[in-house]
């Protein structure tokens, strides 16, 4: 299945992903930028930034990213919500693309929930 | 194809060395402006050439050193040819001379074959000595025009005193804003001087090709890592950015700062380095940190949903940030130094990423070039109501009385929160921020002056001190590297 073949549900679970994502950056920054310049957060910043990035280029050009700011003040949680949203569109057969963009909020979840991240 | 050349390479390298030689010798502050002019062009024979030649024997396969210079020089001469100081005006003949002789050794070299695939075992011989040689021309060359430049910058600030003394018309005085774009200049052309510095004196630059990066073995993945990303925000930067794409390369900065403040503590707790220059060191690392980190929160409010990212500068800031977290970091946070120390050989770590410091004063200066010039910056109104507001308010208390009474949006447009072209003031405060950035980013690389890949004590800064500085440089670096026609030793 190429990226431009997604079903409508499947387009608008990554849109969702990606407002999570977004949401999730900013959140991110928010608590690196108060923690000062030696904070090591901007890595994780820099990653979701990253993987919103990746989720804004795997949807069609066509898709619309229009909807409800996600709730909630927790990266962490933000980050735990998308990984959820993916694991349910990304079954067998789905878009590489879509599987390594789970791999990689997989890898920020982790990043997230251990040490100065948390 | 020209005509047939009666020099030989040799010939022809050798007068090119002799003439970055004069350039400084001669370097007088009226030829500044036109050295400025020229200097793409000399860096773009010079890329040429060494396309043309095999690969150097220390040269990772297929790397080619030359392309962090190539986008240095490219830079520049976008810069000039956007109106920036100097502006339009003649070049220099040294420099286009020196151009004209790396041209003419291309040909040469193209003509009769590369020297690695011919059967002359000679000349393949040479070939390396070649590779020094270009990269020696460029950096007299560039230290010529520094020069030049220090030499004009301090000119300009006599006839300044001068002329307020005098209370001369202000026509005829130089402008505040034009030594402080020469003092810029001086600034790019010392962290190019100091790039090809750290080829010609023991420390190879890295491939600066980001196609290249995964062929990079593991000990040297930050080092290439760095090298691509400098590449890449300079070719991003130059192909009509997004804001999107300003707000990936502050941030990416911002971590590069972070990053040296910390390896460079653990070179000082274990004793890589001297502890006092992270004394001088740390404070303006940190405030550069801060800058870059202001300046991506302006860009981050220009964005727009529709905004879309350069996917090349994201996979390169992608490949920075795993090579900074593979070297640096462990699962609490920073590495400490014991681990760092285990990981990586601290000394020359802290060069790699002076080194990058170095280069990232020339992406500031791309950066506030961005600002200034690119014509498609936008933002939605309520944000342009905002910030042109808050920037214009301050220009007003500064002096500027072009400001007073402007509307800068319609209330339609603030009711539908159009996106709409950004107006001066607003880019005013981008580009006083981004002047931030290349103030601190100065101030890091003068502090970490001693970790010079040249070993010569140098400064950015302009004025009687830094002149007093290349004073001496200037006597030190006309005394050939080794016999001629062998060339400089890496």
């Amino acid at each position: 299945m190429g990226m431009e073949q997604m079903d409508a549900e499947v387009v608008e679970t990554v849109a969702g992903v990606a407002r999570l994502l977004r949401r999730a950056a900013e959140l991110a920054w928010m608590r690196s930028d108060a923690a000062g310049p030696r904070s090591w957060r901007q890595l994780l910043a820099l990653g979701i930034d990253s993987a919103a990035d990746e989720a804004l280029g795997v949807l069609p050009r066509r898709a619309r990213l229009d909807g409800p700011t996600p709730v909630g003040d927790n990266a962490a949680e933000l980050l735990a919500s998308a990984d959820e949203l993916l694991r349910r569109i990304c079954v067998v057969g789905a878009p590489s693309r879509l599987l390594g963009l789970r791999a990689l909020v997989a890898e920020l979840v982790w990043e997230a929930n251990t040490g100065a991240g948390a | 194809m020209p005509a047939r050349d009666r020099h030989t390479i040799g010939e022809l390298l050798a007068d090119s060395d002799a003439l970055a030689r004069e350039t400084l010798l001669d370097a007088t502050p009226e030829n500044a402006p036109a050295m400025v002019r020229s200097w793409n062009q000399l860096v773009a024979s010079a890329v040429h050439l060494w396309a043309a030649l095999a690969s150097g024997p220390d040269s990772m396969s297929g790397s080619d050193p030359m392309e962090r210079l190539r986008a240095v020089g490219q830079a520049i001469g976008r810069s000039v040819r956007a109106g920036h100081w100097p502006g339009h005006g003649p070049t220099d003949d040294h420099l286009s001379e020196i151009s004209d002789n790396l041209s003419r050794a291309r040909h040469l070299i193209e003509r009769h074959d590369r020297p690695s695939h011919t059967a002359n075992t000679d000349r393949h011989a040479h070939t390396p000595d070649i590779h020094g040689q270009v990269m020696h021309t460029l950096y007299v060359a560039a230290h010529g025009t520094a020069v030049a430049l220090g030499a004009y910058v301090e000119e300009l600030q006599h006839r300044l005193k001068v002329g307020t003394r005098r209370r001369q018309p202000m026509a005829e005085r130089p402008t505040i804003l034009e030594i402080t774009e020469a003092q810029g200049m001086i600034a790019r052309f010392g962290g190019f001087e100091q790039l090809a510095a750290a080829y010609m004196f023991g420390q190879p630059l890295r491939s600066g090709d980001p196609g290249q990066l995964r062929a990079a073995a593991p000990a040297t993945r930050l080092e290439t890592a760095l090298a691509a990303w400098e590449v890449q925000a300079h070719r991003t930067l130059a192909a009509y950015p997004d804001s999107a794409d300003l707000v990936w390369v502050a941030r990416v900065q911002a971590l590069i700062a972070s990053t040296t403040r910390i390896v460079t503590e653990a070179a000082a707790t274990t004793g890589h380095i001297d502890p006092d220059l992270l004394q001088r060191l740390a404070p303006t690392l940190e405030a550069n940190q801060v800058a870059w980190s202001r300046l991506a929160k302006r860009w981050g409010e220009l964005t727009s949903p529709a905004s879309r990212t350069d996917p090349a500068v994201v996979a390169a800031a992608s490949e920075v940030r795993a090579a900074i977290a593979a070297t640096a970091t462990n699962q609490n946070g920073w590495a400490t130094p014991d681990q760092l120390a285990s990981r990586v050989d601290l000394g020359n770590t802290v060069k790699t990423l002076h080194l990058s410091m170095i280069a990232s004063v020339d992406i500031a200066h791309v950066a506030r070039d961005t600002a200034a010039d690119h014509p498609g910056l936008t933002a939605t109104a309520r944000i342009i109501g905002m910030r042109a507001q808050g920037e214009a308010e301050i220009a007003i208390e500064q002096g500027e009385t072009r400001y007073g009474g402007v509307r800068w949006t319609t209330p339609r447009q603030i009711s539908a929160n159009e996106v709409i072209p950004l107006p001066e003031p607003a880019r005013r405060g981008l580009i006083n921020l981004t002047e931030d950035v290349i103030a601190t980013t100065k101030q890091s690389v003068a502090a970490a002056a001693q970790l010079d890949p040249s070993g010569v004590t140098r400064s950015v800064r302009s004025g009687p001190e830094a002149r007093r500085g290349r004073l001496v440089e200037r006597r030190q670096i006309t005394h050939p590297p080794g016999p001629w026609p062998k060339g400089p030793r890496r």
